[in-house]
């Protein structure tokens, strides 16, 4: 009983309550890093660690936690996380650190993970919560994984930095790259497309 | 729900707060010393990239050991290499610090060139990070003026570069970086040069 429903907090965030394309949180962080697919994986990844731990991290905390001051307390273990995930990368993944620059000290302000805490964390057990975190930052990981393909094979050519366009050879017969593609506005028009395929497909989700 | 007093919530901030902080500093300084390999491994690739030798972060220091010697001549630095120097190179792109290393023969013609920045936007100015955009620099030259970055650039020219389309204020900031470091180092590689 207790796993069944665990397990649904997993899978609900991919797609019934997606905190892109449903609850539409995080949305400025999957236009900016999302030009490219390896940096959308990896911030992918990085908001999924973050969300996960601070969730289970607060749950923890929650029955001491001064309401009056739970939103500065949040931030502060956010904000540990974020810093440790950028210190890590930085150690271990420093081609990727250098990549994503900025955008890794910008998942603390990621509506995404105050939002899980503020609705889940703060009055669920640690158990449920991690698994609501994880769930989400998978949820937010396949929007983002979606956008950096399509955005990096229409607007650059190419996967993982591999020229797939040009050993096609579509540009010897005239096919050009998008350039509009890599540009943060189509990004949104993407995102709008996926929320729409997706409203098409579960009708429950549209407003009466 | 439990009423807590403002002596608890003073107390609580300060405890969490401490604890936070240990646990950065600890994470902090016991990954300084990879950190601090990472940018020190990553600059010797940069230099050996521009001389045409491709490293892995493994082996980068014992190539750029036996191939590449630090000069330090009235406050410039730049690396002599068998064929040539490897100028540094400082500039400012659209949202932070550009820079990069070009490799000069003894005619000031460019053998190879890298460039990287601290957080220029992906696929758009973040693009002169690119082997692509690096090699658009080889052949030309930096003797009499500085090579710019220009729209439809004149391929003939030696002193002119295609820009990065979508990218222009980070390749304005190449150009000034161009032009700077051709201004601190004319003088002293041509007077080097010479004496040869």
């Amino acid at each position: 009983m207790m796993k069944s429903k665990n397990w649904k907090l997993i899978t609900l965030p991919f797609s019934k309550q997606n905190p892109i394309t449903v609850q539409v949180l995080g949305v400025c962080s999957c236009l900016a890093v999302t030009a490219q697919l390896k940096p959308a994986v990896v911030m992918a990844l990085s908001v999924t660690v973050v969300v996960a731990l601070a969730n289970l991290i607060i749950s923890l905390l929650r029955k001491t936690i001064p309401p009056r001051i739970r939103i500065i307390v949040q931030l502060v273990v956010v904000s540990m996380l974020v810093v440790l995930v950028d210190q890590v990368l930085k150690a271990y993944m420093y081609d990727v650190s250098k990549q994503l620059s900025v955008f890794v000290g910008l998942i603390i302000t990621n509506c995404i993970v105050m939002g899980r805490l503020e609705a889940f964390a703060m009055s669920n057990p640690p158990l449920p919560s991690l698994m609501d975190g994880i769930g989400n930052g998978l949820g937010y990981s396949v929007v983002l994984v979606t956008l950096g393909f399509v955005r990096e094979l229409f607007g650059s050519g190419t996967l993982w930095g591999y020229p797939v366009m040009e050993k096609l050879g579509l540009y010897n017969i005239g096919y050009e790259n998008n350039g509009l593609m890599i540009m943060p506005p189509m990004a949104l028009i993407l995102v709008g497309i996926i929320i729409w395929i997706h409203r098409t497909r579960n009708q429950d989700l549209q407003e009466q | 729900m439990r009423n807590f007093s403002n002596r608890y919530i003073f107390i609580y901030s300060a405890v969490l707060v401490a604890v936070v902080a240990l646990v950065l500093t600890a994470v902090s300084l016991s990954l300084k010393p990879l950190q601090q390999r990472n940018q020190r491994v990553e600059q010797k690739q940069m230099i050996l990239k521009t001389i045409g030798m491709t490293s892995t972060p493994d082996n980068a220091e014992d190539l750029y050991a036996k191939h590449i010697e630090e000069c330090e001549e009235s406050g410039l630095t730049y690396y002599r290499f068998d064929g040539g120097v490897v100028v540094p190179m400082h500039g400012n792109g659209l949202w932070g610090p550009i820079w990069g290393y070009m490799a000069l023969d003894s005619n000031m013609t460019v053998i190879g060139a890298v460039f990287d920045h601290k957080g220029e936007t992906p696929g758009l100015g973040g693009e002169i990070a690119s082997d692509q955009f690096a090699s658009r620099f080889v052949g030309k030259s930096m003797s009499k003026e500085p090579i710019r970055l220009k729209k439809n650039a004149d391929k003939s020219s030696p002193y002119e570069v295609d820009a990065i389309s979508g990218g222009t204020m980070t390749s304005n900031g190449v150009t000034k970086m161009l032009e700077e470091t051709h201004k601190q180092y004319y003088t002293l590689l041509f007077g080097c040069h010479d004496e040869k």
